[in-house]
C-alpha cells in the first residue's frame, strides 16, 4: 500500500516523512522518526503512556492517525526542553523534580506523565493538589502510587513560577 | 551527577539517594524492548483461540503464507520438538491438538509490518470442535467436570516453592478428588470441632477475590535473533533472565549456554514476568525467518492471555470465647490456577493458621485447574487475599465480642519463635512493632471523631489491617572489581525492577569503604553475570544485597592485603579513607586505590587485580509486615467510596534507601487498593474474558487517590544486609482488609467479596436499610 | 490495525464526494477516540477512512447572546469543557464534555463523533437532548435538520445515511431563568464510561416550572427522555418532594440491561439518585442564573 507524505513540526524541527495511511502518530514517531520516548501501553487511549503535545495540547497519540498531524506541531518528551530557552542537555524543572524525588521506578509511564504535567502547568501555573491529580488522571502508573509525582509537580510549579518572575 | 553526591557520610546506608537511572527515564532515552529496532526487523503476531476448550480439527495456513510481506507462519505441525503434553505454560507454545483457554496461541506469523501480520491472522483458517469448559472453580472441582490438564501433567511447584520458601506436606490423596484438583494441602492441630463447640461466638464467612492482572504498564515484549552458529539472543522484558534462559532451553531442547538473555529495562513485572511466555515462540519465528523478530503483546492480549493472579476463595470459620480467647479455626482455601498449575497453597495456610495463635486449626487447601489463562505470581502471591480473610475475620470477631480490634489482634498475634502451621518457628519480625505504631497514628486514635464529623450525608469510617510477607530466598552471586582509576564496578545478574541497584550501590560502598559516587552497579546478561534468581519475592536486597556485601568485603580484604605488602604494614593497621589505604594514625603513609588498581593491570606486574566474589545460598527467611489505615467517605446513594486518607506502616528491617523504600510502600499500597476497590478479570460462562481493555479492567488513577503517607519501622533482620528485609511485597497485602474494615465502620455492612465496588456497596446498603426497616 | 486507504478532504463538498463514491464502504474519522479502538479490535474493517481533521468548517463554535449555540461536529469535548459561554449558559454541555475520558482524550474527542458513534452511554447526548438540540446533516441532496431526540435509532445506529455527514449541532438558547446539570456515575473518577448519565434542564416561569427536560444515558439502546417525569414538573413549584417524585418517574423511563459495567437494578437505582441530584442543581442554577463556574 502506498505511503503518504507527512509534513509537520516535531520538537520545533520541520519534518517530512513517509507514513502508511493506517499508521498512528505514536507509531510514526517511534518507528519512522526514532522518537521512542512516547510508549504504547494500551493502544486505546486508556493509559496515557503515549501522551504527546499536538499544537500544545496533550493528546493520546495512539488515537491520532499520523496524517492527522499534517501541518501541525508535535512535541514529545525528547523535545520537552527544546524551544524553552534551556541550554541543550539541561533538564526541565519537571524532569529535575522527578529525578530528585525518586519518582521514576520502572519508568515506562514517565514520559507520558511529564508531558501531561507540562501541559497542565502551562495552562495552570499554580495548580492545587486536586488539579494536579486530575491533570495526570489520564496517566496510569502501576509502580509509584502517584504520591511522589504530585509532590514533584507541585515543587516544579513553584520553581517555574519563580523563574517566570 | 549532582543527584548522587553524599553530603555528609561516605557510608551510604540510610541515605535517600535518587536512582541513578532517573535522568535516562525522565528524558525518554532509556530503551525498552519495543524501542529496539535492529536491521531487517520483522514483527510477530499470534493467532489465539476464541474458545476456552476445544479440539483443533484442522488448521489451514496457505492463504496466510501467500500474503505478500508475510515471512513465516508457524503452527505446532512446524515445530516437532514441542512436547506433546506441555508440563508448564511455557511449554504450551502453540496448541497441538487441543486448546485449554481462550486466548491460547494456535499459530504465529512474522511479517514486514504489524498490519500485514494482523491481516495474515485473518487468513488462517482453524476448524475447532468446541468442548464443554470448566469455568467456575467450585464446579471444576467436582468429579465429572470437563478435564483441563492432560493426564500425567505434574503440578508445577518449583517456582511456587522458590517464591514462598515454605514447604507443606501434601494433602492426603483423596480418591473422590475431582480431576481438576491439581494440588492439595492439609494442616491440623488440636480438636477443631471441640474448640468450636466450646466457643461463645462462631463466625463463618466465605471470602472471595477474583483473578486480577498485575497491571504493569509495559506489555510483555521480546526480540529474538539467532546467529549463524545457532546461538540465540533474546532481549526480554523479564524479572529473571536466568529463569527465562532455563525455560526457553527446556522448551526448545537446546543447551542453556547457547542462549543469551539480555534483560532490557523492564516496564513493571510484579510477578507477571517471572516465567517465560513469549520468548519461545518469538525465538521459533526468528529461526524460521533467519531475521530478528520482535513480539510485543497488545493490552488486549495481556488481559486475555497473560499470567494473572489466581482467584482465591476461602471459607473461614472461627470461634472465640466471650473473654476474647481464640478457640478454633477451620478453613478451606481454593486457589484457581487456570489451565496450568502454579499457585502457592502453603502461603495461605501459614497466614490463616499461624499469623494469630489458634490452639486448634484445620486448614485444607486445593488448587483447581480451569479453562482460563494460567497464573504466575503477583506481588506477595495469595497473601492479600488470605489477609483479606483472616484480618476481616479477626475484626469481625472483635466487634462481635465488643473488644478493641487492634488490642484483639495484638493479644493473639504470634511472636517470633512461636510455631507456624508447619511447626517451623516464626523468624524474627516486626509484626508487633508495626501494629503498635499504626495504633498510635492520629487517624486510628481519632476514628470516632472522624466518623461523627460528616458535614453532608456521606458515611465515614476508618479501617486498619495487618499483613505481611514471609520473604523469599534464592541463591545468588556477585562480583566487585577495582578499576585502574580507583572506582568500583559491581556485577550482578539481578534485574533492577524495584530500584534495588541504588541500594546495592549503597551496600557495596559501605562494605568496601568508598564514596557511592565511585560505585557502578551493572546488571549483566546471562553470558557474563553470576547465576541469580528472580527479582521477586522481596528477596533482592535480602539476598543479592548479601552477595554484594560479601563480594565488596572480599574486595576490601584483597585491597588491604595488597596495600599491606606495598606499605610493609599489617592489614589490621590499615583503613580506607577518601580513596586511599592508609596506616591508622599515620595519614601520610599510604597508597591510593588508583595506584593499587593500576598495579593490578600493569605489564609484568606481580600484583593481581582486585576481584571480590561471593556466591551465597540462604536458609533463613526474613518476614516483613505492614499495617495500613484507610479513612473513607461513602456516598450512601451511589455507593461511591472516597479514599480520604491512607497510611502504610511497614517494617523494612533497615531502610538502605528510604526514598526507594517509600516508593515501594506507596506503589504496593495502590495495587492493594486496586484489588480492594476496582479490579477484577471477569469471565462469562463460556470462559471468555469480558473486560479485555483498560477501560473495563479498572486500575486506580491519580484522581481516585490521596497522598499515601509512609511510616518506616526498623526491626533488623538477623541475616539481611545491615538488617534489611525485603520491601516490595508487604505493602500490597493489607488494604483489602483495611477497606472492608473501614466499610463496616462506615456502613455497618461486612463485605467479603472483592472488589468492593460502588455497585456492590450501594446495593448492600439498600438491603441493609430494608432489613433495618423490617426490624424496626 | 489492518491496512486501509486514507482520504484527506479539505472541504465539506470534497468529503461528500468521497462518501458518495465509496458507497458506504468508507468510515469518517475526526478525533479517532471511538473509531481507532474499533479498528484496532477488528470490530470494523473498512477499506477506506476519510479524515475530517482538515475540514475547518466543522470546527466552528458560534454563539450569540440569546440566539443559541452552533457547535461544529468537530468541536472537541475539551473546547466545550473550557468555553466560558458554554459553561455559563449551557452548563450541562460543558459538564458532559468535561467527563469524557481523560484530558488526553478530551483534546481529541468531538461532539460529532460522540453522537455518531451512538453508544448508549454517549455522554454528550443527554444534555443536547435536554436542550432540544437539532442535528444539522448535510448530504448530496443538501441539508436537513433532525431533532436529537430522533437522531438515534438503536445501539450504534443513527439516521445518518452512508453518504451524509453531521455538520453541526444547533442548540436553541434556553431562555432566562434556566439551569441545567449533567451527572454520571462511574466506578473511577476518570477514564471511565458512564454506568448511568442524567441531564436535567429546567426553565422557571415565576415560581413554577415552565419547562423541564430529563434525559438519560446508558439505560436504553439510545439516550431517552423521561417524559412522565418531565410532565410531572411542568406548572408546579419544584419542592424536594416533587423532585423526588420526578426521580421515581424517571426510573420508569429507563429500560437498562445488566452488563459488566452495571446491573439493571443498580442502574435503575442510579437513575433515581442522579435525576434527583441534577434536578436540584438545575433548579438552583435556574434560580440564581449561574452556570458551571
Amino acid at each position: 500500500m502506498a505511503k503518504q507524505i507527512l509534513r509537520c513540526t516535531v520538537n520545533d524541527q520541520p519534518v517530512e516523512v513517509l507514513v502508511f495511511p493506517y499508521q498512528t502518530l505514536l507509531d510514526a514517531l517511534r518507528e519512522d522518526l526514532g522518537l521512542t520516548g512516547p510508549k504504547e501501553g494500551c493502544g486505546t487511549g486508556d493509559c496515557g503512556a503515549c501522551t504527546v503535545h499536538l499544537d500544545g495540547q496533550p493528546v493520546a497519540s495512539c488515537l491520532v492517525l499520523a496524517m492527522q498531524a499534517r501541518g501541525r506541531s508535535v512535541r514529545t518528551i525528547e523535545g520537552l526542553t527544546s524551544g524553552s530557552g534551556l541550554p541543550s542537555g539541561a533538564l526541565h524543572p519537571l524532569q529535575e523534580a522527578f529525578v530528585r524525588h525518586g519518582v521514576p521506578q520502572c519508568g515506562f509511564c514517565i514520559p507520558g506523565v511529564l508531558m501531561a504535567a507540562a501541559a497542565l502547568l502551562s495552562e495552570n501555573p499554580r495548580p492545587t493538589e486536586r488539579e494536579i491529580r486530575y491533570g495526570i488522571a489520564g496517566n496510569l502508573c502501576r509502580c509509584t502510587g502517584y504520591t511522589k509525582m504530585v509532590t514533584a509537580i507541585t515543587e516544579a510549579a513553584a520553581t517555574m513560577a519563580k523563574g517566570a518572575k | 551527577m549532582s543527584t548522587m553526591k553524599t553530603t555528609r557520610d561516605v557510608r551510604g546506608i540510610g541515605l535517600s539517594i535518587p536512582r541513578p537511572d532517573g535522568p535516562e527515564k525522565v528524558t525518554g532515552h532509556l530503551q525498552y524492548v519495543a524501542d529496539i529496532k535492529p536491521k531487517g526487523l520483522l514483527h510477530a503476531k499470534l493467532l489465539r483461540s476464541p474458545h476456552a476448550h476445544a479440539r483443533i480439527v484442522k488448521i489451514d495456513v496457505g492463504k496466510a503464507r501467500a500474503l505478500p510481506g508475510v515471512r513465516a507462519v508457524l503452527t505446532a505441525a512446524d515445530v516437532p520438538e514441542l512436547k506433546r503434553k506441555a508440563p508448564t505454560r511455557a511449554h504450551a507454545v502453540l496448541a497441538i491438538d487441543r486448546v485449554v483457554f481462550h486466548g491460547q496461541p494456535v499459530a504465529a506469523v512474522a511479517a514486514d509490518e504489524p498490519s500485514i501480520a494482523e491481516e495474515a491472522l485473518d487468513l488462517i483458517q482453524v476448524q475447532y470442535e468446541v468442548l464443554a469448559a470448566s469455568v467456575d472453580p467450585l464446579q471444576a472441582m467436582r468429579a465429572g467436570a470437563p478435564p483441563v490438564a492432560d493426564r500425567g501433567t505434574e503440578a508445577d511447584t518449583s517456582e511456587a516453592l522458590a517464591h514462598s520458601a515454605v514447604a507443606l506436606a501434601k494433602g492426603e490423596s483423596n480418591d473422590a478428588k475431582g480431576v481438576n484438583v491439581s494440588q492439595t494441602s492439609a494442616v491440623k492441630r488440636g480438636d477443631v470441632a471441640k474448640g468450636l463447640a466450646e466457643s461463645d461466638v462462631v463466625i463463618e464467612h466465605t471470602y472471595r477475590v477474583p483473578m486480577v492482572h498485575q497491571g504493569y504498564l509495559e506489555p510483555h515484549a521480546v526480540l529474538a535473533e539467532w546467529d549463524t552458529t545457532g546461538a540465540l539472543t533474546l532481549w526480554a522484558s523479564t524479572q529473571g533472565s536466568f529463569n527465562t534462559r532455563s525455560e526457553v532451553a527446556d522448551v526448545l531442547g537446546i543447551e542453556e549456554n547457547r542462549i543469551k538473555v539480555i534483560p532490557v529495562e523492564c516496564g513493571g513485572g510484579f510477578g507477571g514476568k517471572i516465567r517465560a511466555l513469549c520468548e519461545p515462540i518469538t525465538a521459533l519465528l526468528a529461526r524460521a525467518t533467519g531475521k530478528p523478530v520482535r513480539y510485543v503483546m497488545t493490552r488486549r492480549e495481556e488481559l486475555q492471555a497473560g499470567m494473572p493472579a489466581p482467584q482465591v476463595i476461602i471459607r473461614l470459620k472461627t470461634g472465640a470465647k466471650r473473654d476474647g480467647t481464640l478457640m478454633a479455626l477451620e478453613a478451606e482455601t481454593i486457589l484457581e490456577s487456570g489451565a496450568f498449575s502454579g499457585t502457592v497453597l502453603a502461603v495461605s495456610a501459614v497466614f490463616l493458621g499461624s499469623l494469630y495463635r489458634w490452639p486448634a486449626f484445620d486448614i485444607k487447601g486445593s488448587e483447581v485447574l480451569t479453562h482460563k489463562p494460567s497464573v504466575a505470581a503477583y506481588r506477595a502471591p495469595v497473601a492479600p487475599q488470605t489477609i483479606f480473610a483472616i484480618d476481616s475475620q479477626m475484626e469481625h470477631l472483635a466487634r462481635a465480642l465488643g473488644l478493641d480490634s487492634v488490642e484483639f489482634r495484638a493479644r493473639h498475634l504470634s511472636h517470633p519463635g512461636e510455631p507456624m502451621v508447619n511447626n517451623v518457628p516464626w523468624a524474627s519480625n516486626g509484626a508487633h512493632e508495626v501494629l503498635a505504631r499504626a495504633a498510635e497514628h492520629p487517624f486510628w486514635k481519632e476514628r470516632a471523631a472522624w466518623k461523627a464529623g460528616s458535614s453532608d450525608r456521606s458515611l465515614r469510617g476508618t479501617g486498619l489491617a495487618l499483613g505481611g510477607w514471609l520473604g523469599g530466598l534464592q541463591p545468588t552471586g556477585a562480583t566487585v572489581k577495582l578499576n585502574p582509576d580507583g572506582t568500583l564496578s559491581v556485577l550482578t545478574g539481578q534485574v533492577d525492577i524495584a530500584g534495588t541497584n541504588i541500594a546495592l550501590a549503597q551496600i557495596a560502598a559501605t562494605a568496601y569503604g568508598i564514596d557511592i559516587e565511585k560505585v557502578k552497579i551493572t546488571t549483566g546478561d546471562t553470558d557474563v553475570a553470576p547465576v541469580t534468581g528472580l527479582s521477586a519475592g522481596s528477596k533482592t536486597v535480602y539476598t543479592v544485597g548479601v552477595a554484594v556485601m560479601q563480594a565488596a568485603e572480599d574486595a576490601r580484604r584483597q585491597t588491604l592485603e595488597i596495600a599491606a605488602g606495598e606499605l610493609e604494614a599489617s592489614v589490621h593497621d590499615l583503613e580506607i579513607v577518601e580513596g586511599k589505604v592508609v596506616v591508622r594514625g599515620v595519614p601520610n603513609k599510604g597508597i591510593t586505590l588508583t595506584q593499587i588498581g593500576r598495579k593490578g593491570n600493569l605489564y609484568m606486574s606481580k600484583v593481581p587485580p582486585v576481584l571480590g566474589t561471593a556466591h551465597p545460598a540462604f536458609s533463613q527467611q526474613a518476614p516483613a509486615f505492614a499495617a495500613q489505615i484507610a479513612r473513607i467517605e461513602v456516598d450512601p446513594d451511589t455507593g461511591e467510596v472516597t479514599l480520604h486518607d491512607f497510611v502504610v506502616v511497614q517494617d523494612v528491617g533497615r531502610a538502605i534507601n528510604p526514598l526507594g523504600v517509600e516508593g515501594q510502600m506507596q506503589g504496593g499500597s495502590v495495587q492493594s487498593l486496586g484489588i480492594a476497590l476496582t479490579e477484577a478479570l471477569t469471565y462469562d460462562e463460556t470462559g471468555r474474558l469480558t473486560n479485555p481493555s483498560l477501560l473495563d479492567y479498572r486500575k486506580l488513577t491519580a484522581a481516585d487517590l490521596p497522598s499515601i503517607e509512609t511510616i518506616i519501622v526498623e526491626v533488623p533482620s538477623p541475616a539481611g544486609p545491615f538488617g534489611a528485609r525485603g520491601v516490595g511485597e508487604p505493602p500490597i497485602v493489607p488494604a483489602p482488609a483495611a477497606i472492608a474494615n473501614a466499610l463496616e465502620d462506615a456502613t455497618g455492612v461486612r463485605f467479603t467479596e472483592c472488589p468492593m465496588t460502588s455497585e456492590r456497596i450501594a446495593m448492600a446498603l439498600i438491603d441493609h436499610r430494608a432489613a433495618a426497616t423490617r426490624k424496626a | 490495525m489492518r491496512r486501509f486507504e486514507l482520504v484527506l478532504p479539505h472541504s465539506i463538498a470534497d468529503c461528500l464526494k468521497v462518501l458518495a463514491k465509496r458507497k458506504g464502504k468508507a468510515k469518517v474519522v475526526a478525533g479517532g477516540t471511538d473509531l481507532l479502538p474499533q479498528l484496532k479490535n477488528g470490530v470494523i474493517n473498512p477499506p477506506c477512512v476519510v479524515d475530517l481533521s482538515g475540514v475547518a468548517a466543522l470546527k466552528t463554535l458560534e454563539r450569540a447572546k440569546g440566539k443559541g449555540l452552533r457547535i461544529g461536529a468537530s468541536v472537541t469535548a475539551r473546547a466545550l469543557e473550557l468555553d466560558a459561554h458554554v459553561r455559563s449558559a449551557y452548563p450541562a454541555i460543558a459538564e458532559s464534555g468535561a467527563l469524557v475520558g481523560s484530558v488526553q482524550v478530551r483534546n481529541l474527542a468531538t461532539v460529532g463523533g460522540n453522537l455518531c458513534n451512538a453508544a448508549p452511554s454517549a455522554d454528550m447526548a443527554p444534555p443536547l437532548l435536554a436542550l432540544d438540540a437539532e442535528a444539522v446533516i448535510v448530504g448530496p441532496k443538501g441539508r436537513r435538520r433532525v431533532p436529537i431526540a430522533s437522531f438515534f435509532t438503536g445501539v450504534r445506529k443513527t439516521v445518518l445515511a452512508p453518504d451524509e455527514l453531521l455538520l453541526e449541532i444547533a442548540v436553541p438558547a434556553p431562555g432566562p431563568h434556566s439551569g441545567g446539570n449533567y451527572l454520571r456515575h462511574t466506578p473511577r473518577r476518570e477514564l471511565d464510561i458512564a454506568v448511568v448519565g442524567v441531564a436535567s434542564q429546567i426553565t422557571l416561569g415565576g415560581s413554577t416550572c415552565a419547562k423541564a427536560r430529563i434525559a438519560l444515558a446508558s439505560v436504553a439502546p439510545t439516550p431517552v427522555r423521561a417524559l412522565k417525569a418531565e410532565a410531572a414538573l411542568v406548572g408546579q413549584a419544584l419542592t424536594p418532594a416533587l423532585i423526588e417524585r420526578a426521580a421515581d418517574l424517571a426510573v420508569e423511563a429507563a429500560k437498562p440491561i445488566s452488563d459488566q459495567r452495571g446491573s439493571a437494578e443498580y442502574r435503575l437505582h442510579l437513575v433515581r439518585v442522579l435525576t434527583r441530584r441534577t434536578l436540584t442543581t438545575a433548579l438552583h442554577r435556574a434560580r440564581n442564573g449561574s452556570g458551571r463556574k
